[in-house]
């Protein structure tokens, strides 16, 4: 009945709450019971210790009438849980060098894995905030045939975007997206940042009604310009605003074109950006529309040839995902044909075989997900391990601890503990060290992680705290079996304890027992750290590997200067003027070797056209041919090495006769078995003029460091766009030193609102080296600190055993044994279990080797000369291991030894 | 003292404290003594079991505690029934006259 179950409820409150006022009262009551008892015997002639005798006789055990009224509480697990954990704290306080080492231990182990699970669940399981049923929405991915393999792309053209809208039927809704880095802001208040060009239908993805004002219709969202209407980020609203809720309706310039602030979204939101919180949302047709200023921009949604946003789209409920893919291949290949009808020169449907699909929302679960998340979900699997060693030893160190508590343990269980209890006990020890573990973890994690995420994760959104929900009930989940799993190992040995023996003896043993359980650890924890090891080896090859790649230019003192105009508007020729001007200036800088005009740079992007040459059918199909725009300085600015032939001279003018430098591999393709110099390259169309190829170059590195084609050539700058160039400039030293330098001296010459960045080279090639660097730093890190608990590990248990067997040690020295025999025995004892381990470690590490190749660079996963090295690194720090205890053995004073207990 | 007292069945420690605390709120000791008399010492109740079972009764609502001076001004938990332990006394005394009754029905058989 219910009014039972509420006083149920109170006592229970009560009991566990009031728990001395309720034991006063117990106390009281019975007290009061036996006196009045007594009472009646005093009252019959008896003495009152007589009576008092009597009373409690008559009663019978008072103890046991109280267990059974605490009992009768209903907070008897509870109350065992609390004892347990007293009990656990007292004994571990007892022994402060091995709790701490425990938690330390474990401590490290599980904020590794805390960190790594961060940052592989930002990378892969994370989806947008706000996103309503995200297992519905899709990122598109279009793919086709391109010289006999498939590439898929996310990005596509706004015309595409249009085509799929009208064919599909599998989507509820389709919305297109882009992030541009735009300066926002009016005047010297400007700041480039991040702008989300979204359709307006992006919006109805998400959960995350505007917290002031509203968001764009689609009707102020259509070609050819959309309305000139902005909704601002939170954090801008906040930070530039000071979250004012009078800004709607304020101007604000986007670039070149000035918007009206219509509403602000939530906090966290962020669209679908991979970029960082967007400043601004801009309609997608308003920024195409306006982007380069002047009349309206119709190329955008009617031809093909600006490949610039991506697509996310609902799936309809009941559609399946074959289905969907289906559907969206059909939608392309119309899209495809369509193209072809107005007269793009592209690849026939047939031979391009063009392909839908629709991928996960997470952009790394997809088909063209980056080197660097397979390196880390690898590295994940690494503190895994690392872990796993950690436990071995945590066990190794229980199993120790519980040998001594032998007689304690034995003495409880005569005092008629259950066992069941008893292990119940030893797990809450267990649990509690992984819990303190835990925290130690995650303050571990917190700092750790952040310098993880920073190498692992490029985007600043999503740098935020290790608290977050998932990753904390992460920590907890693992330190729970972190905890469980060494506590088994005691339990199960602890079943075995003979109450007889354990009472008699005294840490005294007769027969020495060499424990498999101990030996099974070690060899677990040598063999996981040599495979851990060879990892690391393998990784710290490939990046000294792919660092020694000769890229074809030089890195360290260049400066990468872009001049973005904003919206001034100038002539082509006061454009090349404008550029030219800002070499000359350049070169003045003290400071500066060097300086000179390109059109391109590697890695951001790229610029090809449509070549021509005799006697080749289709040069495109040969591969993909990228230009360079070069003055008369340009190779010596950049590094580039001449090979054959003349450089681009001041002479090769507009009107000069056109001239071209071809790299070796682009002379090779093109025409081989000939020499290259004097050929005919044409371009753009069949008829123009021939171009002269007058200097070979080296191959350099424009789109991927370990599998480029090599396939570039260069133009004259002044025969080729002018307008467009950019500027490389050559400085001594570090090119990072005069960035800044750079940048103010050069600022002055750009008129109105434009403005100048400049990058050095080094940024901009080292995003592309960070896979293998990170592969080898974290391998590296988790491949030492493997080493290094092992290490521990071996040290700690023959210590031990050492230690228990001082006696035997003492006997054997009383016996006449040299001191040389003895160390050779400790030693030999550890040294076995490492050889063994490095035997199993190596097999491991050779079949595991075959799914780590994919991320190596020129380094077979087979190379003995890497096992060998990894082998010699764990015997000779195993023998150092083992040197100390064995020392120690050999120090041993039989009188004191044979004399002790 | 002869041990011809008999144990009380399983669960009917209970209906006795609640029937006696139906003639008026008493301490445990008073309940202890009033057991002991009326039954003229036939029934076999361990001291010790009457506590562990007044609390039982308490948990579940049916009896109510206050501390109050007793009658040589030593301060005693006395117990009372309350509403719905008067309702559970009617239920088992009911319950019990109609197992007894049984029993005796199949007794009785020759």
């Amino acid at each position: 009945m219910l009014s039972d179950l509420w006083s149920d409820l109170r006592y229970r409150w009560r009991a566990l709450f009031e728990r001395r006022e309720l034991e006063r009262d117990l106390e009281d009551e019975l007290r009061f019971h036996l006196e009045r008892e007594a009472e009646k015997y005093r009252g019959q002639g008896l003495s009152p210790d007589e009576a008092m005798r009597r009373a409690r006789l008559a009663f019978g055990g008072v103890d046991r009438a109280k267990e059974s009224s605490r009992d009768g509480r209903g907070t008897r697990l509870f109350d065992g849980f609390v004892q347990d954990v007293r009990y656990a704290w007292r004994s571990l306080g007892r022994t402060p060098a091995f709790t701490i080492g425990v938690i330390l231990t474990l401590g490290l182990g599980i904020g590794a894995n805390a960190a790594m699970f961060g940052i592989v669940d930002r990378l892969l399981f994370r989806t947008p905030p706000y996103l309503a049923q995200p297992d519905q929405v899709h990122r598109l991915y279009l793919s086709r045939m391109d010289r006999g393999t498939r590439r898929s792309e996310s990005t596509t053209e706004y015309t595409r975007y249009l085509d799929l809208r009208r064919n599909t039927t599998a989507f509820s809704d389709l919305a297109a997206y882009s992030t541009r880095p735009l300066a926002v802001g009016f005047g010297t208040d400007a700041r480039e940042m991040n702008v989300e060009t979204v359709s307006a239908q992006l919006f109805d993805f998400f959960d995350a009604p505007p917290v002031l004002g509203r968001y764009f219709t689609p009707a102020e969202d259509s070609v050819p310009v959309g309305a000139m209407v902005a909704v601002l980020g939170y954090g801008y609203w906040q930070t530039q605003y000071g979250g004012r809720t009078d800004v709607l309706g304020q101007p604000i310039k986007v670039g070149i074109a000035e918007y009206r602030i219509i509403g602000v979204t939530p906090r966290d939101f962020i669209g679908i950006s991979e970029e960082g919180p967007p400043a601004v949302f801009v309609p997608i047709t308003a920024y195409a529309g306006t982007f380069r200023g002047g009349s309206a921009q119709t190329n955008y949604y009617t031809r093909y040839n600006w490949s610039w946003l991506r697509i996310v789209a609902r799936r309809k409920p009941g559609v399946t995902l074959a289905q969907a893919d289906a559907d969206l291949t059909r939608a392309y290949q119309l899209s495809w044909a369509n193209e072809e009808s107005i007269g793009s020169r592209i690849t026939p449907a047939s031979i391009a075989m063009p392909q839908g699909l629709a991928g996960p929302i997470q952009a790394e679960r997809g088909p063209n997900q980056h080197q660097v998340t397979r390196v880390a979900s690898w590295v994940s699997a690494v503190t895994a391990i690392v872990l796993l060693i950690a436990c071995a030893n945590v066990a190794n160190l229980l199993l120790a601890r519980a040998i001594r508590r032998r007689r304690e343990i034995a003495v409880r269980l005569a005092l008629g503990v259950s066992r069941g209890r008893l292990a119940v006990q030893l797990l809450t020890e267990c649990l509690m060290l992984a819990g303190c573990g835990a925290v130690v973890g995650l303050a571990v994690a917190q700092w750790g992680g952040a310098v993880l995420r920073k190498l692992f994760i490029s985007d600043p959104v999503a740098q935020g705290s290790v608290f977050d929900v998932r990753t904390l009930i992460f920590a907890l989940v693992i330190a729970a079996l972190a905890g469980t799993m060494t506590g088994l190992v005691p339990i199960l040995q602890s079943r075995r304890t003979n109450l007889i023996d354990a009472l008699k003896s005294g840490v005294r043993e007769g027969v020495y027992r060499r424990s498999r359980t101990r030996s099974a650890l070690l060899l677990f924890q040598a063999a996981l750290s040599v495979v851990l090891l060879v990892g690391a080896a393998l990784f710290v090859q490939s990046l000294r590997n792919v660092q020694s790649l000769r890229l074809g230019y030089d890195v360290d003192p260049i400066l990468y200067v872009s001049p973005n105009m904003r919206g001034v508007k100038l002539s082509d020729v006061e454009q090349a003027n404008l550029r030219r001007r800002l070499g000359e200036v350049a070169r003045q800088i003290p400071g500066v070797e060097s300086a000179a005009l390109g059109l391109t740079v590697p890695f951001w992007d790229s610029w090809g056209e449509d070549l021509f040459v005799q006697g080749i059918d289709s040069v495109q199909r040969l591969g993909d041919f990228t230009l360079q725009g070069a003055d008369a300085d340009h190779l010596r600015t950049v590094g580039t090495r001449l090979d054959r032939g003349r450089d681009i001279a001041a002479t090769d003018q507009a009107g000069a006769p056109p001239v071209v430098l071809v790299s070796e591999s682009m002379a090779k393709k093109l025409w081989p078995g000939q020499d290259a110099l004097g050929q005919c390259l044409r371009m753009s169309v069949d008829t123009t003029p021939c171009i002269t190829v007058v200097g070979i170059t080296e191959d350099m590195k424009q789109n991927s460091i370990t599998d480029d084609a090599g396939l570039h050539y260069y133009l004259p700058i002044e025969q080729f766009h002018p307008e467009a160039a950019v500027l490389f400039v050559r400085v001594k030293g570090h090119a990072a030193d005069l960035q800044e330098t750079v940048r103010r001296q050069l600022q002055p010459l750009m008129p109105g609102d434009g403005y100048i960045t400049v990058t050095p080279m080094r940024d901009i090639v080292d995003p592309n080296l960070s896979s293998w660097q990170l592969g080898a730093s974290m391998f590296a890190a988790f491949g030492g600190l493997a080493l290094v608990l092992a290490a521990i590990g071996l040290y700690s248990v023959l210590a031990y055993d050492v230690a228990q067997r001082t006696q035997e040690i003492g006997i054997r020295l009383a016996l006449g044994a040299r001191l040389t025999d003895l160390f050779g025995l400790i030693i030999r004892e550890g040294m076995k279990v490492a050889l063994a381990g490095v035997v199993i470690g190596a097999g491991i590490a050779l079949v595991a080797g075959r799914w780590i190749q994919p991320l190596l660079f020129g380094q077979s996963p087979r190379d003995p000369m890497i096992y060998l090295v990894v082998s010699s690194i764990l015997l000779v720090v195993a023998g150092f291991a083992c040197a100390m205890p064995a020392f120690r053995a050999t120090r041993v004073d039989p009188n004191v030894a044979l004399r002790a207990e | 003292m002869t041990d011809e007292r008999l144990e009380l069945p399983q669960g009917t420690l209970d209906l006795l404290i609640l029937k006696v605390l139906s003639l008026g709120p008493q301490h445990g000791w008073a309940i202890s003594e009033r057991l002991h008399q009326v039954s003229r010492a036939t029934l076999q109740i361990p001291q010790g079991s009457l506590y562990p079972a007044l609390h039982r009764l308490e948990r579940r609502g049916w009896i109510e505690a206050t501390w109050d001076a007793s009658d040589n001004n030593r301060r005693a938990k006395y117990y009372d029934l309350t509403r719905s332990g008067r309702r559970q006394l009617k239920a088992e005394t009911d319950d019990w006259r109609r197992l007894t009754v049984a029993v005796d029905t199949v007794l009785g058989m020759s």
